[in-house]
């Protein structure tokens, strides 16, 4: 039965700030099914209840003085498990972070603690941020709270599982490949990568410094809009943050798509893609011509080279890292973590340095053809219907299982060398049960156009409210 | 184990003092090959007026007007 946890988080904020409801009582929603259903989906690792409780309460209490401490004033949340948070566990998903606790506090927390809202748990990840799947050799796989055996998506699993669960109404994830866009897809809530620079990722942990970003999956895309609206900006203490202006992001959210062109490409993004997928894509399109959106489909440029020189990117960047544990402890890491990040170690410095240096002239290129055509591109943001846990399990499957496993993150990939911003929406289900994903980008700095399209596509929809049969099973 | 494969094991032991830390790791290098073969596909195809140029610059140039 649906109850306080199923609003969403723009909804638990305004509730908590009229004293519609109390921030304990969201709390306590929340607890409610985590309790229930945590045991199977395994979304969360760690929780801090007694210091969650305290921050409810202080929020009531400002409520009660006619206090409003912002946006999302009272808003319980829970994020990915390498949001620094000083003095307390970070453990990144990994045996090697086990009992990490940093000196530090991530800009983007402080952010969200400044407008309101508090943390109270730590959620599952796929170690170090590196699979687009959900396993986790060291705190247990991430299940899929539609249909257990079935992946989160990864690498924010906890995040899009727990999202989707109803343990908490907003989760931040990261981005390198696709790791906030597949998990939201996976798992059927609304996940946003913002533009290449929009958000600090001072204290957050590092996995390959040109590909990563931070942003919200929650409910619903102005969910993330508001959220956008609280963590982005400059920060001086992450000098790569962009300066650009950030808008109020909801502003944008008219619901009025007269005028949008909309982009489908026809050449890499629908190879190998399953019926079910493309329907669902198809029935998008046509909500969203049914706003007054305008549809063409065409091929995308360069599209070779963005794959080719983002996998360099990536695999380079992500090596010296890790290089000491590679050295001393290999053993530590799950197979498909060490097996991957291996290679990377041997690509030549040229290799890479070209394919750094070609980022910007592929960006110009690629922008000044498309979106001479279009405003947005629309794909799905994983083409095929979900696979099984073990279906994409490298460490205990046959060889040619890596085949099936990197499939996963083939239409998120490309946005990250690009830079480009993309959100995920639900769009439908597949023949499995599993939430199917509708994968929206466009201009660097366009979130707010993005964040219209996904808006008025929610209006139209319900994809997004349908509640996981892990509930009604816990309940 | 190929020419290939065993020459990316020599370079990552000698330049990192990193061995191949499972099976999946020594069949994951030898993909590499395919992205040598990517990037030699590559070569040739694409001229850029303006490069090297970076990568913030491109943003700004691409991005979003209000």
């Amino acid at each position: 039965m649906a109850g306080l946890a199923d609003i969403s988080l723009i909804q638990a904020a305004d509730a908590v700030a009229s004293g519609e409801t109390t921030s304990l009582e969201l709390l306590h929603a929340c607890w409610a099914n985590l309790d229930a259903a945590n045991p199977r989906v395994n979304a969360v690792i760690w929780q801090e209840r007694e210091q969650a409780e305290a921050a409810a309460r202080a929020a009531d209490e400002a409520v009660r003085n006619k206090q409003r401490l912002g946006p999302l004033h009272g808003v319980p949340m829970a994020h990915k498990d390498m949001y620094y948070q000083a003095g307390k566990l970070s453990t990144c998903g990994s045996a090697l972070r086990r009992d990490f606790r940093p000196t530090v506090t991530a800009t983007v927390i402080e952010r969200l603690s400044a407008a309101g809202a508090y943390t109270f748990a730590g959620l599952n990840m796929a170690e170090f941020a590196q699979n687009p799947t959900g396993h986790n050799k060291t705190f247990g796989d991430c299940h899929n709270p539609w249909n257990l055996p079935y992946i989160t998506g990864g690498s924010s699993s906890g995040s899009g599982a727990s999202v989707a669960a109803r343990f908490n109404y907003m989760a931040l994830g990261s981005d390198t490949g696709g790791s906030i866009r597949l998990p939201a897809s996976a798992c059927g809530v609304t996940g946003l990568k913002p533009t290449q620079t929009r958000v600090s990722r001072y204290g957050v942990m590092p996995l390959s410094f040109s590909h990563d970003n931070v942003g919200p999956l929650a409910r619903t895309a102005r969910d993330c809009a508001r959220v956008l609206t609280v963590i982005a900006g400059h920060d001086p203490l992450d000098p790569t943050s962009s300066r650009e202006p950030v808008p109020r992001y909801e502003m944008f959210m008219d619901n009025d798509l007269r005028g949008v062109r909309v982009g489908v490409p026809t050449n890499v993004f629908l190879d190998g893609a399953d019926e079910p997928v493309v329907a669902a894509m198809e029935a998008a399109l046509a909500v969203l011509e049914g706003r007054g959106a305008t549809v063409s489909r065409f091929e995308l440029p360069l599209m070779d080279a963005v794959a080719a020189y983002g996998g360099i990117v990536s695999r380079v960047e992500a090596a010296p890292i890790h290089a000491e544990w590679m050295r001393s402890d290999p053993q530590a890491y799950g197979a498909h973590i060490s097996g991957r990040m291996y290679p990377g170690y041997a690509i030549p410095a040229a290799y890479y340095v070209e394919a750094l240096s070609r980022r910007g002239p592929v960006l110009k290129a690629f922008a000044a053809e498309v979106f001479a055509k279009v405003d947005v591109l629309v794909t799905p943001t994983i083409r095929t219907c979900l696979p099984t846990l073990q279906e994409t399990d490298i460490d205990h499957g046959p060889p040619g299982t890596e085949t099936k496993f990197m499939a996963v993150s083939a239409n998120t990939r490309p946005f990250n060398y690009l830079g480009l911003p993309a959100i995920s929406v639900p769009c439908g289900f597949d023949p499995n049960g599993c939430p199917i994903g509708l994968q929206i980008a466009c201009r660097p700095f366009g979130e707010g156009r993005i964040l219209k399209v996904a808006g008025a596509y929610q209006m139209d929809t319900r994809w997004h409210w349908d509640r996981p049969p892990v509930l009604s099973a816990a309940a | 184990m190929g020419a290939f494969e065993t020459s990316v094991e020599a370079t990552i032991a000698r330049w990192f003092g990193i061995k191949p830390p499972n099976e999946p790791a020594q069949r994951l290098a030898a993909e590499l090959a395919d992205t040598v073969a990517a990037f030699e596909a590559l070569r040739g195809t694409l001229v850029f007026e303006d490069e090297p140029s970076s990568f913030e610059a491109a943003l700004q140039a691409t991005k979003e007007k209000a």
